[in-house]
């Protein structure tokens, strides 16, 4: 049809406009589906957070609200880079990955040196730049997945046809996983890890070789944690911890305690008796079971299904960019659903005594400035990638992948 | 050259699936939580969470006679911490030490003691302005319970009779322990919700209701009390005496009106104090009451018949043996006769009247008025005295026991006897509570005998070792006594008690009191001199705050006070003279 052709050339005359001024128009066709899915989450985010936290806060603080403002600031802070990433073309980030990757790398080196790490229960984990808390990990986390994409789409055919190809992009997950367990950060590390083999399985790696070297990353895994028979008892502890409900399966007894009184639609919101001191890190890592006891299964099941969604959105997202021939976009949108995803799924079946009591956050609702703003930025970093993927397919651009 | 987009679909689709299933997984195992374990988790839960809380009962407060306050629960707070919760700041340390007044160190040492355990009490029972700084501090692990805490208005006055309570709440002394079923109320419970840190959040519910105990009224006039204390607190002081007691006793019904004791102690504030201090003497301390028990052996003597007060007594030439006992008086009296034997107070004529009676007759009289027998007014700690069996006596024994040697009693114990004569021969039982109506009596001499005893009492007042218990516009019987301290080496040759027995109005008498100076040091030891004084004082006072008219129109020129005979020492020799080999 005449009017379908002329539509598209239309079409094609916008897109250059739209090329001439860039970065406004990058608003114009995010997906409403996935802001939708992270709207929601932030919003019982917010108000879970805030629930959870009114005891501890109230008590160490003198000030009930004082983790929600903090959170608003984090996130108005996530929500002023996530526009800045949804006005940067993805080109520039490609071209840019190396350096995130070592400016990740520097981070995670820094923040494990005497001095300039700051230690908190154990744990070197943070770095303080005036007002500001630096979290390595969580900058590490977007770093590796753009680092990663970028490497995909110069080394496709390489990493899915040799295993040279394949051992490099590893090697250098090893050298970002290694330092992550100095600090030690092991929820993080395991996360990004899973991250980076599922953003390698989604690319095509031969599956041989992809499940070889899964054996491979679960036995280090595996001999890390063992390293320490402690930390084995700690891991294990999950599998039964009414076995010693007042020591070391203190924790994850009252969690599961929150679950039981939640019942099917919870105590109510701000009745949890569990958040009085009983369940420690409740705003933080165990905010769910604040949730499952308030709002009951209708509000964990409400959760776990927006994650769900917002994961199936990310691959989907994936799906469109790699049909459209933006492979680099592609691997982004995959990479943050599996970062995303993994954390939450990983935290809840924490929460619910299915995996062991990791310190992982729940992503858009637990407390904590790092990981609000890593989201967001993912999150924008999956929309800036379905903006650029529902343009006309950019035949004449010199990046299209598999190119030879 | 492949197309990735068609390529790697499937691989897409299976990380979908994995999600997919882990999410099934998850809200599987939620209703797993949530719906099919609930009651086991609940109930663990509760175990944490659901606590039973004791709710304090308030405990009954004592007043006197006209419903005067004597002691009174006021409600206070304790401040307690969990130790395994406790986190506190060396600034926040030197601030609750602070604010509790309590040593730094010795707050530390406290919660350091019990580590592991969540209870400890870092101070009880503190004002509620102080527990509300506690609170405003914010520490944490630090709690505040509502407790009650006795106060005793009256102070030092009523001190020994009232007792005290622990920090508990459970009476320890006096009365507060001999009524402390009475007065102590059953505490509730309640269920509650606590946080971890053990602060109630929320009441669950009532379990059982706190019953407030009940109030005691005493028999106690806090009027006569307050006199009572100032003036022997003056005369043990004037005498630099050790202690000294009285007891004041309604004659009627044998409701106890005042009982005090030096020296004494502030029940509101005890720190520092020793157990000696908290003893009633006027029941837990016996003393041999010398000559004021005389008028018993005379009243044994009258009851007999073969006595008559005017039957002549030859004292000449001032002792006489017994055995190889020798019994003395201060001078040679001559011949007397039986009432001027009390009115002199003379030693040989009271053992010469003893040893003339069958020895169950003076055992009876002296049993039939309560000595060696406890008053059952069921006061802690009460000494009952010592009266040995007659059939084991000696003659020495009965002779001496004449004059109040060889047995002991306490003050309470003595002034229940005085009842007997005041009360037209019949012996009422003490009460420390207000009582309606006098209780039945026990006929113990005749009224006849008990108003010729009367009568000799009043000579002592009027003409005998007495004379400094007058009062003025009232005619006041009673005797005088001075005794030897018992020690654990016999008798002490310069250590005494002076002792005072007495009645007012003699006509038809509605007081009874007995005034125990032990161990007076400045001079003066005699009964008549040391005691009598304090009774005349006291019972002034007292007859007037109870209205109770006088019965001896004044004389002419005689001014309503005080009467202050010639000084004579010899007067008032009363003494009862340990026998002699």
């Amino acid at each position: 049809m005449s009017t379908g052709v002329a539509a598209r050339d239309l079409d094609a005359g916008r897109e250059r406009d739209e090329r001439a001024q860039q970065p406004e128009g990058a608003f114009a066709s995010n997906d409403p589906w996935l802001l939708s899915g992270v709207i929601a989450l932030l919003a019982i985010g917010l108000v879970m957070m805030t629930s959870a936290s009114i005891t501890v806060a109230d008590r160490n603080y003198g000030d009930a609200l004082y983790f929600l403002w903090r959170q608003l600031v984090a996130l108005g802070i996530g929500l002023c880079l996530s526009i800045g990433v949804l006005r940067t073309p993805l080109e520039m980030l490609q071209r840019l990955s190396s350096f995130l990757l070592l400016f990740a790398l520097l981070l995670l080196v820094l923040v494990v040196v005497p001095g300039v790490g700051h230690e908190v229960n154990g744990s070197m984990r943070w770095m303080k730049i005036g007002p500001l808390t630096l979290q390595a990990s969580e900058v590490a986390k977007p770093c590796v997945v753009l680092y990663l994409a970028a490497y995909l789409v110069r080394h496709g055919d390489q990493v899915r046809t040799q295993f040279i190809g394949f051992i490099k992009p590893i090697l250098v997950l090893m050298i970002v996983a290694v330092l992550l367990l100095l600090e030690p950060d092991y929820g993080a590390a395991a996360v990004l890890f899973t991250t980076c083999l599922g953003m390698l399985f989604l690319a095509g790696v031969s599956l041989q070789r992809f499940s070889l070297w899964g054996v491979v990353a679960v036995a280090a895994l595996a001999t890390v944690a063992m390293l320490k028979a402690y930390r084995l008892t700690r891991l294990m502890t999950f599998t039964d911890p009414w076995a010693d409900p007042y020591d070391t399966g203190f924790q994850l007894t009252q969690a599961l305690i929150a679950f039981g009184r939640g019942e099917w639609f919870g105590v109510g919101l701000g009745s949890s008796i569990q958040k009085m001191f009983y369940l420690p890190e409740v705003h933080t890592d165990f905010v769910f079971a604040v949730i499952a006891e308030e709002l009951g299964f209708a509000g964990t099941a409400t959760v776990i299904v927006l994650f769900l969604f917002v994961v199936w959105r990310c691959f989907h997202i994936g799906g469109e960019a790699l049909r459209s021939g933006r492979a680099f976009q592609s691997y982004i949108a995959n990479g943050v659903g599996l970062l995303l995803g993994l954390q939450a799924f990983v935290n809840i079946g924490v929460n619910m005594g299915v995996l062991p009591t990791k310190g992982l956050p729940l992503p858009f609702i637990s407390y904590g400035s790092n990981n609000l703003m890593m989201s967001c930025v993912a999150v924008a970093l999956v929309l800036r990638a379905a903006h650029e993927s529902r343009r006309p397919p950019r035949v004449w651009s010199k990046k299209v992948p598999h190119a030879n | 050259m492949a197309q990735p987009a068609t390529l790697y679909a499937g691989r897409r689709f299976t990380a979908i699936a994995i999600f997919i299933a882990a999410a099934v997984g998850l809200i599987g195992r939620g209703i797993d939580l949530q719906f099919r374990d609930r009651q086991f988790l609940q109930s663990h839960g509760d175990a944490r969470i659901l606590r039973e809380v004791r709710t304090p009962a308030h405990r009954g407060i004592i007043v006197d006679r006209l419903g005067e306050p004597l002691a009174i629960s006021t409600p206070v707070s304790s401040v307690w911490a969990n130790p395994r919760k406790l986190s506190l700041s060396p600034e926040q340390w030197r601030r609750l030490a602070t604010t509790l007044d309590v040593d730094r160190g010795m707050l530390r040492s406290v919660v350091a003691a019990r580590r592991d355990k969540d209870f400890v009490y870092l101070k009880r029972q503190v004002p509620p302005d102080i527990a509300a700084r506690v609170t405003a501090g914010g520490f944490q692990g630090v709690g505040i319970d509502r407790e009650f805490r006795r106060y005793y208005p009256a102070g030092e006055v009523a001190a020994h009779l009232l007792g005290f309570t622990n920090v508990d709440d459970n009476g320890q002394e006096g009365l507060e322990l001999a009524y402390d079923h009475y007065l102590r109320g059953s505490p509730g419970a309640k269920r509650v919700i606590k946080d971890n840190l053990g602060r109630v959040v929320e009441n669950v519910e009532n379990v059982r209701t706190a019953v407030p105990g009940q109030n005691l009224v005493l028999s106690i006039d806090k009027r006569i009390q307050y006199v009572a204390y100032r003036e022997l607190k003056a005369a043990v002081f004037a005498n630099r005496a050790q202690s000294g007691t009285m007891v004041i006793l309604d004659s009627r019904t044998g409701e106890v009106l005042a009982m005090v004791n030096q020296p004494s102690y502030n029940p509101n504030n005890r720190s520092g104090l020793r157990g000696e201090y908290f003893r009633n003497r006027a029941v837990t301390d016996v003393f041999e009451p010398g000559s004021t028990l005389k008028p018993f052996t005379i009243a044994a003597a009258l009851e007999t018949g073969e006595f008559r007060p005017t039957t002549p007594i030859e004292t000449n030439p001032g002792f006489f043996t017994v055995g190889q006992y020798k019994v003395r008086d201060v001078h040679n009296y001559g011949t007397l006769n039986v009432a001027s034997v009390i009115t002199k107070s003379s030693n040989v004529g009271a053992a010469k009247i003893a040893l003339a009676l069958e020895p169950r007759r003076l055992w009876q009289m002296l049993s039939a008025v309560g000595f060696g027998a406890l008053t059952n007014t069921g006061f802690p700690g009460e000494a009952p005295g010592r009266l040995t069996d007659f059939r084991h006596w000696r003659e020495i024994e009965q002779a001496t026991l004449a004059f109040g040697y060889g047995l002991s009693a306490n003050a309470l114990q003595l002034a229940r006897a005085y009842t007997a004569f005041a009360n037209g021969g019949t012996l009422t039982p003490v009460s420390f509570l207000r009582l309606d109506r006098a209780p039945p009596g026990r006929r113990v001499v005749s009224p006849a005998t008990a108003q010729e005893i009367r009568a000799m009492l009043e000579t002592v007042i009027r003409s005998g070792t007495g004379r400094l218990a007058h009062i003025a516009g009232y005619r006041v019987a009673g005797k005088t006594g001075t005794v030897h301290k018992t020690t654990a080496r016999g008798y002490a040759e310069d250590r005494y008690l002076s002792l005072f027995a007495g009645m007012v109005p003699a006509s038809n008498p509605r007081l009874v009191a007995v005034v125990v100076v032990d161990d007076p040091r400045n001079g003066e030891y005699f009964g008549g001199r040391v005691a009598a004084p304090v009774f005349s004082r006291v019972m002034q006072e007292a007859l007037r705050l109870l209205n109770i008219p006088p019965d001896e129109p004044l004389e002419n020129g005689e001014q309503m006070y005080a009467y202050v005979p010639p000084a004579s020492p010899e007067s008032f020799d009363d003494m009862g003279h340990r026998p002699e080999p």
